[in-house]
């Protein structure tokens, strides 16, 4: 009943203390409002680093199981020296792998290693090669811009043709049509049957098809194969449907456990690799990232927080007499706690407010950008 | 020594019995008052009296409801005000009793109408006629066209003045005056104390604290106070015309 007229009272002496102080009062805000902008920037970069992390690797595909030697995160030299025994997974590791999955699911191989591309004068060193087959447009569901992708032909002939990325694309030919062009991957030549869309990278690097030269797997095997001791083959595999992810793991280990021979208790000598695993390991290291990140931006926010305590103590101090004076004629506890309340709660509710808006107007910039954007050019940008 | 019991006009508005009021200051025992006994009736108009050191504050913060007893007891209009806790002595100071002090205490950011209204706030009346008696306050003590000024736009005797209509809004039992003339000069201080006995003359009970014996003769009764305990207690005889009051035309 008395509370209405309290607050109603509080806000009015709050208010005209706070305008009697207000360059007091802004500085006090401030603080709060770099505690919030820190906060917000921090939660959005963290947000933004999550989604561009999505995207980069998007291209594992979140549907497909891979078999290698070595699994995606190593944790120091001890394991990498266990794993590093490990026998290599072959070509025919997979052909067996496909023929045990028939009909549940597809494989893929894919290895790689690092040459010379070479289109007349112009040279790019150490692009990625990879030795793949026509099914990999199934595994990733990418396709050429421009020719075609590697066809089953390509693979049983062995013939010498490659498609390549974007980038290699502009950086070799221009704006010249390379489909039907010879280029050279180390010493041999290749017909260029297709280019891939643009794909962009990320922050991240991962592994862009931009920068890609695809072979058919039979002629890398048949050219880079003699050298070293081999090569290690990656095996993708996809089921039929994503919901079954768990269920392929479980059967690709079965299976590949058999190709291996392995006897029941022995380890498997072989590792599974997904984008889940990729995301976990992420997620463990953003935690922490973005815990400590908070944990700072917290203390600003904190600081912020000590400065509003400050400025209230002295508030406080130099109403000593007003406060002598509102209790002589009746103001209850309540009352006194409720007008200083209201004070502190103006200044960070304030600092809060413009802060927000600060963090807003920083994601305007970006998005004014994107508004102003010529139609033309948006479209053209892959 | 004089100790005779003054006439109470009406039921005792105030009734305070054996208050003995102790404070510890380092290791050492303060007895500011020893043993008062003091009964107060409505529409009196007592003067408080006594030398620095005489319990004289003392008893007024006590009377004025901002302390209480060590012991002995104090019953205001029949409330025993010395068993409450800090919330309740706020209510009964917001609607029994009326300060005016010597340096005023008006709140220096709120206006005329804003500080005589503020016992009214806490009392929690309704907006509207908080204003309307806050104007009568104002009106009676002749501020009406002043009702928006700041303290700092008036004359000490106009703050005072404003300090009295924000005492009288609330419709209190008692205005509890602390040398109320003290920070005005004499003309200044007559004319408050021509307001005092207009207001004693309505019918309203008046505590004068002071050291001043021409302020103390305009009370009826005065009560002297030394070393913690009433010294006297006598009724003002005749009461002396103020000169000041020949000259200056009433309002």
């Amino acid at each position: 009943m008395k509370l209405g007229l309290d607050i109603a009272e509080s806000a009015r002496i709050s208010l005209s203390a706070l305008m009697a102080n207000k360059g007091r009062g802004a500085l006090t805000a401030l603080g709060i409002i770099i505690g919030i902008v820190a906060v917000i920037t921090t939660m959005t970069a963290a947000n933004g680093l999550a989604n561009n992390f999505k995207e980069t690797f998007s291209v594992i595909g979140a549907d497909v199981v891979y078999v290698s030697r070595m699994p995606w995160i190593i944790r120091g030299p001890d394991e990498f020296a266990r794993f590093n025994r490990r026998p290599q997974i072959e070509l025919d590791d997979g052909e067996r792998l496909a023929q045990a999955l028939r009909g549940r699911a597809v494989v893929n191989p894919y290895v790689g290693t690092r040459e010379l591309v070479r289109y007349g004068s112009k040279t790019l060193d150490a692009m990625q090669i990879t030795g793949t087959t026509d099914k990999m447009v199934v595994m990733s569901g990418t396709l050429p811009e421009t020719g075609r992708f590697l066809m089953p032909f390509d693979l049983q002939y062995r013939r010498a043709v490659a498609v390549i990325g974007w980038e290699i694309k502009e950086r070799l030919f221009e704006n010249r049509d390379p489909i039907g062009e010879k280029i050279r991957v180390g010493n041999r030549d290749f017909r260029v049957v297709g280019v891939m869309a643009k794909e962009g990278q990320g922050v991240f690097g991962g592994t862009s098809t931009d920068v890609e030269v695809y072979i058919p797997v039979t002629t890398f095997a048949k050219i880079f194969g003699g050298r070293q001791r081999g090569f290690d083959v990656d095996l993708a595999i996809k089921g039929m449907s994503p919901d079954t992810l768990a269920d392929l793991e479980y059967e690709v280990i079965g299976e590949f456990r058999k190709i291996r021979s392995l006897r029941p208790g022995e380890d498997d000598n072989f590792s599974i690799n997904k984008l889940d695993t990729l995301v976990t390991a992420y997620n463990n290291i953003m935690g922490v990232v973005v815990g400590v990140g908070l944990m700072v931006t917290g203390i600003a926010l904190f600081v912020g927080g000590v400065g509003v305590m400050n400025i209230m103590f002295v508030s406080v101090t130099e109403r000593t007499r007003e406060i002598g004076i509102r209790k002589a004629i009746g103001a209850r506890r309540r009352s006194v706690l409720m007008q200083f309340m209201f004070e502190a709660g103006v200044i960070c509710l304030f600092g809060g407010l413009v802060g927000i808006v600060v963090a807003w107007l920083a994601g305007i910039a970006p998005a004014w950008k994107g508004a102003r954007q010529d139609p033309i050019e948006a479209l053209r940008y892959e | 020594m004089e100790a005779t019991q003054a006439p109470a006009a009406g039921s005792p508005t105030l009734l305070l019995e054996q208050v003995v009021k102790t404070y510890v200051m380092g290791d050492t025992e303060v007895r500011a008052l020893r043993g008062v006994s003091l009964t107060i009736g409505r529409n009196e108009y007592v003067a408080i009296m006594g030398p620095s050191g005489s319990g004289k504050s003392t008893l007024m913060n006590m009377i004025g409801c901002l302390d209480t007893p060590t012991s002995g007891s104090y019953l205001l209009e029949g409330l025993p005000v010395g068993k409450m806790s800090d919330d309740e002595l706020a209510d009964i100071r917001n609607r029994k009793i009326g300060f005016v002090f010597q340096t005023f205490n008006l709140l220096p950011r709120a206006d005329v109408l804003h500080n005589v209204e503020l016992p009214l706030v806490y009392a929690g009346e309704p907006r509207a006629s908080r204003r309307k008696r806050a104007l009568e306050a104002i009106e009676r003590v002749g501020l009406a066209d002043r009702a928006h000024h700041k303290p700092n736009e008036l004359s000490g005797g106009q703050r005072q003045r404003v300090a009295i209509a924000r005492a009288l809004v609330g419709n209190p039992s008692i205005i509890l005056a602390d040398e109320p003339t003290g920070n005005l000069d004499s003309r200044t201080g007559e004319e408050i104390m021509r307001m005092f006995d207009e207001l004693y003359s309505s019918g309203q009970t008046i505590i004068l604290v002071t050291h001043e014996d021409d302020i103390a003769a305009h009370a009826r009764r005065t009560v002297r106070l030394r070393d913690g305990l009433i010294e006297s207690d006598v009724t003002n005889g005749a009461r002396r015309r103020p000169a000041a009051a020949a000259t200056a035309p009433g309002p």
